[in-house]
């Protein structure tokens, strides 16, 4: 019972944050009115038929922004912590550590960079 | 037993609904001129609600048909009219979606006579191209049929 | 050209050109092929640097005509090459390994009038829509064979494991009306574009063989309806040449003001609009402030805004008033103020420069195959301008420049078609104070024309370029055949060229540049 006194302020917040998302949903399912045509469901073209399936090799360009992505992502994670952190009250050299800790992370952006992710040739000529 | 219906909560949803009609690009023909012209500033239908056109159907409820329907065309405008979510609404705009305007002769192969052949369509605007005045008066026609009332007074002609 | 009979006589023996009055006719030689002549008359025009301007065909009723017209940019020497052909059983030779503009012209000619090309890689239909049974420019009615019937569905993409196909659909904001576009996609690269016609085809050219020469003059304006003026004047004065109507000098003046007004409004709608695609909106309500001013000085006169149908054979159909004098003179005033703001707003913006330069060049071989015309070909660098080539109406007696750009890259049309609308001011300026007085309507034009039996072939530039009007009398009230060659149509057929490798917003960005309206193009 002890966790649960300690966590119930994040209790309430999931219990919120939850119900947030899922009362207006319900407001607008039993409010709006409901239409189906053929089309409704299917995949929006532009009001063409799609050709082929979705499920194909794409090109690898897109998976290095995916992958940087997921690099941040997980930098995030550990930044977490420290923001819960700052209350207490740190000392400089904290943050110093903090900051050698980001511009490591950078570093692999900044490396991506350089060699020419970001940028999209023009014209590829096949 | 859904969709539920209480009458105050559908006069505040339907005012709501009525004031702010998205409307999807839906530009065929020359009309189309025409409705961009009313949604610029000289004749501006954001203040009616309509400021931003999507340019996809699943976020409009406004389907305003410009210009001439062909059979190819045909069977594009009912995808896009179905993959709108309800409730959704359709102007005419023209006299081509109306009743295939000028292109009505013997012996023609392509044309669709009229839109409401097609879809279900609350307002009609004639004119060839109609003037975006025109086009704003369908407007609040349109929200005259959603809400009942009419909010702005009809003007009379001076003839 | 001078000399040029002999040189065809020289070069391709059997033929047998002949020399016809150009302002009678609009074309300055004809000749008559036969399928053995033809491809060796083909390859010698395109030796000398000649652009295969229209190809059209016409039913006549024992007969189908192919009629091809070669021109030249700069000193226009038109060629009118015609061939006849079996209605039972059409079949012609196919340019399009030669001209690359001949490809689409063909298949246009194939779903109207079933003439089989031999040698065209892909004879699927273009424009109809997929439950029509007949061919519906043939006089009598021929209904599909069965070889045409599986061409009916035209694009079917196979299925690949690396690249997806994709629609860039009929409902799309940055096409400019209703084009689809099928996608071949590598990634965000195009590997190849194939446009759809046909989404807007309201059988203007059926119409004009079922009208009278006065009930079709509503309809030229809905086909271009941002440059309707420029369309009503070509029509008229098509017209006015095959009937030989005199047209007084007052109406000539008002004319090209009026198409001008029209020329500087369909360029200022074609910036916002394609800064609008580029994803910059704020000009989009700028240009529709200023158009605003022209559509309220052009609606006093004519009575619409957009489609308008103010020119009559032989005039006008009102004469222009002070307030029409000065509102124009009003509206110059303010729009030598606004190239300003569009400088500092648009030209300079380094956004916008790096979107557009350098992207869809266009080299000179390449306008003269695919036959593009208006400014997307005077960015090319090539100063090709009607009104100064082939001057119609007052033309010849206002002085303006001829705006030409450098690499033939996107932002060179943009420059081509600001100088323009700048050259556009002069013309008018220059002819309101030339305008003379007098009568705006000739007299005595008769109430049912009664043109001879012939053909003409009438050009004028329009705001997206070269305007061919071809109409075939035969002695009634109504044309017996009207072909329309748009600008359109031949830009949009370099678009699949200029596509391939290049990523999708830029290719977004070449399509806007091409100025496109597409109830021309399906006509």
């Amino acid at each position: 019972m002890d966790i649960l006194n300690q966590f119930s302020s994040v209790l309430l917040f999931t219990i919120v944050a939850v119900l947030f998302t899922l009362i207006p949903i319900f407001i607008a399912y039993i409010l709006a009115p409901r239409t189906k045509g053929a089309k409704t469901l299917a995949t929006y073209e532009c009001g063409i038929e799609p050709y082929g399936s979705a499920w194909i090799r794409y090109s690898i360009n897109y998976y290095i922004y995916a992958l940087i992505f997921i690099a941040f992502d997980v930098d995030i994670l550990y930044l977490f912590p420290v923001a819960l952190s700052y209350t207490r009250g740190g000392a400089m050299h904290e943050f110093y550590a903090l900051v050698a800790f980001v511009l490591i992370l950078a570093l692999a952006v900044i490396y991506a960079w350089g060699k020419g992710v970001f940028t999209w040739k023009r014209k590829c000529s096949r | 037993m859904f969709p539920v219906k209480f009458a105050l909560v559908e006069k505040v949803l339907d005012l709501a609904r009525a004031n702010s009609l998205w409307p999807v690009t839906f530009g065929l023909a020359c009309c189309a001129i025409e409705m961009m012209a009313a949604a610029m500033s000289r004749f501006d239908l954001d203040r009616f609600g309509a400021g931003v056109f999507r340019a996809s159907p699943r976020q409009a409820d406004l389907m305003i048909v410009t210009g001439t329907v062909t059979k190819k065309m045909a069977p594009v405008l009912t995808t896009l009219y179905e993959q709108m979510p309800s409730p959704k609404w359709v102007i005419a705009m023209g006299n081509c979606a109306i009743s295939g305007g000028p292109f009505v002769f013997e012996g023609q192969y392509n044309l669709v006579e009229g839109v409401d052949l097609l879809i279900p369509v609350d307002v009609y605007v004639p004119g060839c191209p109609p003037r975006p005045e025109a086009l704003l008066e369908g407007f609040l026609k349109l929200q005259e049929k959603i809400t009942g009332t009419r909010r702005f007074p009809r003007v009379e002609s001076a003839w | 050209m001078s000399g040029i009979i002999e040189e065809i006589k020289a070069c391709v023996p059997g033929a047998g050109p002949v020399e016809v009055s150009y302002p009678e006719k609009g074309y300055h030689y004809a000749l008559e092929a036969s399928a053995d002549t033809l491809p060796g008359l083909v390859g010698f025009f395109d030796e000398k640097r000649f652009y295969l301007e229209c190809l059209l065909c016409t039913d006549y009723a024992d007969y189908l005509e192919l009629v091809y017209l070669f021109n030249t940019h700069l000193s226009p020497c038109r060629v009118k090459v015609t061939l006849k052909i079996d209605p039972q059983h059409p079949v012609a030779p196919s340019l399009s390994a030669i001209y690359a503009s001949a490809y689409w012209y063909e298949r246009e000619i194939h779903e109207f009038y079933g003439v089989l090309f031999t040698g065209h890689p892909n004879m699927a239909y273009l424009f109809l829509h997929d439950g029509i049974d007949h061919y519906p420019l043939r006089k009598a009615n021929v209904p599909v064979s069965p070889e045409d019937q599986k061409r009916l569905d035209s694009f079917k993409p196979g299925e690949a494991e690396d690249t997806f196909c994709i629609n860039l659909g009929p409902q799309h904001p940055s096409t400019h009306g209703v084009l689809r576009v099928v996608l071949k996609m590598d990634g965000e690269y195009i590997e190849q574009a194939e446009p759809v016609l046909g989404y807007l085809h309201r059988m203007h050219e059926k119409m004009a063989e079922n009208r009278s020469y006065q009930q079709f003059l509503p309809n030229t304006g809905r086909m271009d309806y941002l440059g309707a003026m420029s369309f009503n004047l070509g029509y008229v004065l098509a017209v006015e040449k095959l009937c030989a109507i005199p047209v007084p000098d007052r109406a000539k003046f008002v004319r090209i003001i009026t198409t001008e007004l029209n020329r500087i409004s369909s360029h200022l709608l074609w910036v916002g609009a394609y800064l609008a695609d580029l994803g910059a909106l704020t000009p989009f309500l700028f240009v529709f402030d200023d158009r605003e001013q022209i559509l309220d000085v052009l609606e006093g006169v004519s009575g619409s805004r957009l489609t308008y149908c103010y020119f009559r054979f032989g005039g006008l159909y009102n004469d222009v008033d002070d307030r029409f004098i000065a509102g124009t003179k009003a509206f110059v005033q303010r729009m030598w103020r606004r190239f300003t703001l569009y400088e500092k707003l648009v030209t300079g913006n380094v956004i916008f420069i790096n979107r557009t330069k350098g992207i869809g060049t266009i080299t000179k071989e390449q306008a003269r195959k695919y036959g593009v015309a208006g400014p997307v070909l005077r960015s090319a660098g090539i100063a090709c301008d009607l009104r100064k080539e082939e001057p119609y109406s007052a033309y010849n007696e206002v002085e303006f420049d001829v705006p030409i750009g450098e690499h033939g890259d996107v932002l060179d049309t943009y420059r081509v078609r600001i100088a323009e609308m700048e050259n556009s001011l002069r013309i008018i300026e220059q002819a309101l104070a030339k305008l003379p007085g007098g009568p705006f309507m000739a007299e005595k034009v008769p109430k049912k024309l009664k043109p001879p039996r012939g053909d003409v072939y009438q050009v004028v530039e329009t705001p997206r370029g070269e305007l061919g009007i071809y109409i075939v009398s035969d002695e009634s009230d109504g044309p017996s055949r009207m072909k329309w060659r748009v600008p359109s149509f031949s830009n949009l057929m370099i678009f699949p060229e200029l596509a391939k490798g290049v990523l999708l917003a830029d290719a977004v960005a070449i399509l806007g540049s091409l100025d496109l309206v597409i109830p021309e193009i399906d006509r």
